[in-house]
């Protein structure tokens, strides 16, 4: 395991899961700072109507927002999505902080299986981190490339090297209606 | 005020500028100014989010119904004060920003006000003077790691009345970017005065 670094300058690393609406919009701040202001993605692609379907982990540098992660349960598998660290906190294992938070937090709640969709160029950051491919092959064209990764919650019981559950066969993520039910699915 | 300020025509991108009037347009314009001040111009989040949101109005921007833009305004007993003015990176040098400070200007006017005020980044005083702000005085002062200048801007009185404690009072209580027309409480006149918790007076007393 690598050691994650506890202190920056002298200013404490902590996480905390949002409780309160403060919580939850500094996770949406770093968020916005990240993907809207370095990576230009628009407002209603970041804020895509899952973040109320989600738990947010947010971790700090003393009292500063320095990173976010937002996990959705799903019955086989927990799904980290939308990890950022603020630029001026890269370099200092934030994210691993972020992802063990994630990964303890699975194990609490009996859940086995963490399951990331990962852009191409972040594959070996992940596989750094343990984390495998499910899938040889990468889904989705052009910009929205993604590599659906896994990693078992518990180390000692490393998956096995089994053909992925029906549950987490990668699909899209389904755009929402206004009411919050996928695009093109029967009303009412 | 009607809330399409610059309407689109054919191809054009379609501009709408409201007062943010739900948590999801106040969100809209957290979001934009994370993007921009903690995003771009590495600010602190303690500092961007100083405490002020919840005394202020906010101002959000749409660009074909995508967020672009934001502001928050705060009122002084004689001026208001004009802060954190964000557009997107994506939607510079589209001309956002006069229309924008513009909107802001005419919804201070009819508020009653007469005189915007406003910290300026020194690189921006060009285009501040431009938009009809002149410097209060010498002074340059510096916070969040960028230097400033204090602006102000006579608004000119609006073309219609401006709210006092003589205006018709369920004119007072409209939504404010829509002081002309009606508003919700004014719908719910037709229900009368029913009192429904009349009485309840003596029963709910402190103790």
């Amino acid at each position: 395991m690598n050691i994650l670094s506890q202190s920056i300058d002298g200013e404490a690393v902590t996480t905390k899961l949002a409780m309160r609406m403060e919580d939850s919009l500094q996770a949406f701040a770093v968020r916005a700072a990240c993907f809207m202001g370095e990576l230009d993605v628009p407002f209603s692609e970041e804020f895509d109507g899952h973040d109320f379907g989600a738990t947010h982990v947010i971790a700090y540098v003393g009292e500063e927002p320095a990173g976010a992660v937002r996990v959705r349960w799903f019955q086989s598998f927990a799904m980290l999505e939308r990890l950022a660290v603020i630029q001026r906190y890269r370099g200092h294992s934030i994210g691993q902080v972020l992802l063990e938070r994630c990964r303890k937090l699975a194990e609490g709640r009996g859940c086995n299986m963490l399951y990331v969709q990962a852009l191409p160029g972040d594959v070996s950051y992940w596989e750094k981190l343990g984390w495998r491919r499910l899938v040889p092959e990468e889904a989705g064209s052009g910009a929205k490339r993604i590599v659906a990764m896994i990693k078992a919650v518990d180390p000692s019981k490393p998956l096995p090297e089994v053909e992925a559950p029906e549950s987490v066969v990668l699909r899209p993520e389904p755009q929402l209606d206004s009411s919050g039910r996928p695009l093109g699915s029967a009303s009412n | 005020m009607a809330v399409p300020q610059i309407a689109g025509i054919s191809n054009q991108p379609v501009v709408t500028i409201k007062l943010a009037s739900t948590s999801d347009e106040l969100m809209q314009c957290y979001a934009l100014r994370a993007a921009v001040y903690m995003g771009e111009q590495h600010c602190p989040y303690w500092e961007e989010f100083d405490g002020n949101d919840y005394t202020a109005s906010h101002l959000v921007l749409y660009v074909d119904g995508e967020p672009a833009a934001a502001m928050r305004l705060r009122w002084f007993a004689s001026f208001a004060k004009f802060e954190r003015a964000v557009i997107l990176k994506r939607y510079r040098s589209m001309g956002l920003f006069m229309p924008f400070v513009e909107w802001a200007k005419d919804f201070a006017r009819k508020k009653g006000y007469a005189k915007a005020y406003l910290h300026s980044q020194h690189r921006l005083w060009k285009i501040m003077e431009r938009g009809g702000f002149r410097k209060v005085d010498d002074r340059v002062f510096h916070f969040s790691d960028h230097e400033y200048g204090a602006f102000v801007c006579d608004l000119t009185s609006p073309d219609c009345e401006v709210p006092t404690i003589f205006t018709d009072p369920m004119l007072l209580n409209r939504p404010e970017d829509r002081l002309d027309m009606p508003g919700v409480l004014e719908q719910s006149m037709e229900r009368g005065a029913s009192n429904p918790h009349a009485g309840w007076n003596d029963d709910r007393r402190a103790n």
